[in-house]
């Protein structure tokens, strides 16, 4: 079981998300914009931050920028959930330090085996 | 209420709903549906829509959303930016399942038709390029396309040792609107309308670090600061290679832990490869076109 964090402002997504890590045994916390997940991922210190790219707020991409440049947070593997063209989603990715993308829709057969091998890959390291 | 039942988009389902009647919440949502599914998704909230407004001289008085005849819900909006006999289209987008309903021409032939009667004869836009349909409407509408653009941003990454700057004999930080405001009235630049000396005034936030470096060249670089965000980097007419390159590395000197993003910047802007010898990466392209009315 791990915690994760969902910074995503579309509900639908984020409710579905949610509860398909939740079947999987994970604990889940949701954030609907930039500062929500910024604050909630320096309280909850998750094992894993699925980031929104496109934020209403602060932007997705500086989001991970300041969580990768802080001490505390810099550990904490931040995955790119996107739906931006995957070119795209590729480039901003590796240039901001996440450390892996899932590209939407959600692929609900899926999605909590992606984002297992995150937390695996984490563990590993 | 201020509804205009348009006979310019021919079979199209829609009324037209001035923009001033809804708030910023009202707003900010009805863009959000529309962008849902864009290339690049750029969701706002009240506030940042509120901002935007103000920053580019939105008029809600020229802006327009679809109302479905039918079902009298929204199909989409568009909003139109007015600066003089200018105006700029932007924020343009339908609702995914409201789509095939020919709002997106409607909301385009509304904006079209409040400009003209506003006196306006220049309309621009941006889009994003490889959405196809959208430049296929405009190309129908008689734009034609002027430039290409890149989005470019860096995320924060202290300098490394041979990116820091030299040959600075001296620099100076400003943040006196007055002093910035006659430094950007000096550009000689075409910048696209978020990029204009209005949008960056009205956006707040400016500042300036004034450079001399060892050869005695003077340059500046004004930027907008948020909390998070470096953005709208402007450099002094005629800059040479060194000073724009000076200028970009002691920025990030001076502020290493800020991303930074740079838009619209034209493909062949003689800034551009110093931007990428920094870090900066491509994010997104786009297209500005234009139309004489």
């Amino acid at each position: 079981m791990s915690r994760i964090v969902i910074i995503e402002d579309n509900p639908d997504v984020a409710r579905l998300a949610e509860k398909l890590l939740r079947n999987a045994g994970h604990i889940v916390i949701v954030a609907p914009d930039g500062e929500t997940g910024l604050t909630t991922t320096f309280e909850q210190m998750p094992d894993l931050v699925l980031m929104d790219l496109g934020l209403p707020d602060i932007e997705g991409q500086t989001v991970v920028g300041l969580l990768k440049q802080q001490e505390s947070t810099s550990h904490i593997p931040v995955i790119a959930f996107t739906a931006w063209p995957q070119e795209t989603a590729y480039s901003m990715a590796q240039a901001y330090g996440c450390d892996g993308v899932i590209v939407k829709p959600i692929d609900t057969r899926l999605f909590a085996k992606q984002v297992a091998e995150f937390l695996e890959a984490r563990n590993e390291r | 209420m201020n509804a205009n039942d348009s006979t310019h988009a021919g079979m199209s389902s829609n009324l037209g709903m001035l923009c001033s009647e809804y708030n910023f919440q009202q707003l900010s949502e009805l863009y959000n549906q529309g962008r849902v599914d864009y290339i690049v998704p750029m969701p706002m909230n009240a506030k940042r829509m509120s901002e935007y407004i103000t920053a580019h001289d939105v008029s809600l008085t020229h802006s327009v959303v679809a109302i479905d005849k039918n079902d009298h819900q929204p199909n989409g909006m568009c909003m139109l930016g007015v600066r003089g006999e200018r105006s700029w289209v932007t924020r343009l987008g339908v609702i995914p399942e409201r789509r095939r309903r020919k709002s997106g021409e409607f909301l385009m032939n509304e904006a079209l038709r409040l400009s003209g009667e506003s006196g306006i004869r220049h309309v621009q836009l941006e889009v994003i390029r490889g959405n196809d349909p959208a430049q296929t409407l405009f190309e129908k509408l008689g734009f034609k396309v002027i430039r290409d653009l890149v989005v470019i941003r860096r995320p924060p990454t202290p300098l490394q040792a041979g990116q820091m700057s030299s040959h600075v004999r001296q620099y100076a930080n400003i943040e006196d609107n007055q002093e910035i405001l006659r430094l950007l009235n000096t550009r000689d630049d075409a910048p696209t309308w978020i990029e204009e000396t209005a949008s960056l005034i009205n956006g707040g936030g400016m500042r300036v670090i004034t450079l001399t470096l060892d050869s005695g060249e003077e340059g500046w670089i004004a930027f907008q600061r948020t909390p998070f965000q470096l953005t709208h980097l402007v450099f002094n007419p005629q800059a040479s290679p060194q000073m724009i390159r000076t200028l970009l590395r002691l920025l990030h000197e001076l502020y290493p832990l800020q991303d930074t993003k740079v838009e619209n910047l034209p493909e062949n802007h003689p800034a551009l490869p110093h931007f990428y010898a920094m870090g900066y990466v491509n994010a997104f392209e786009r297209i500005e076109m234009v139309l004489t009315l």
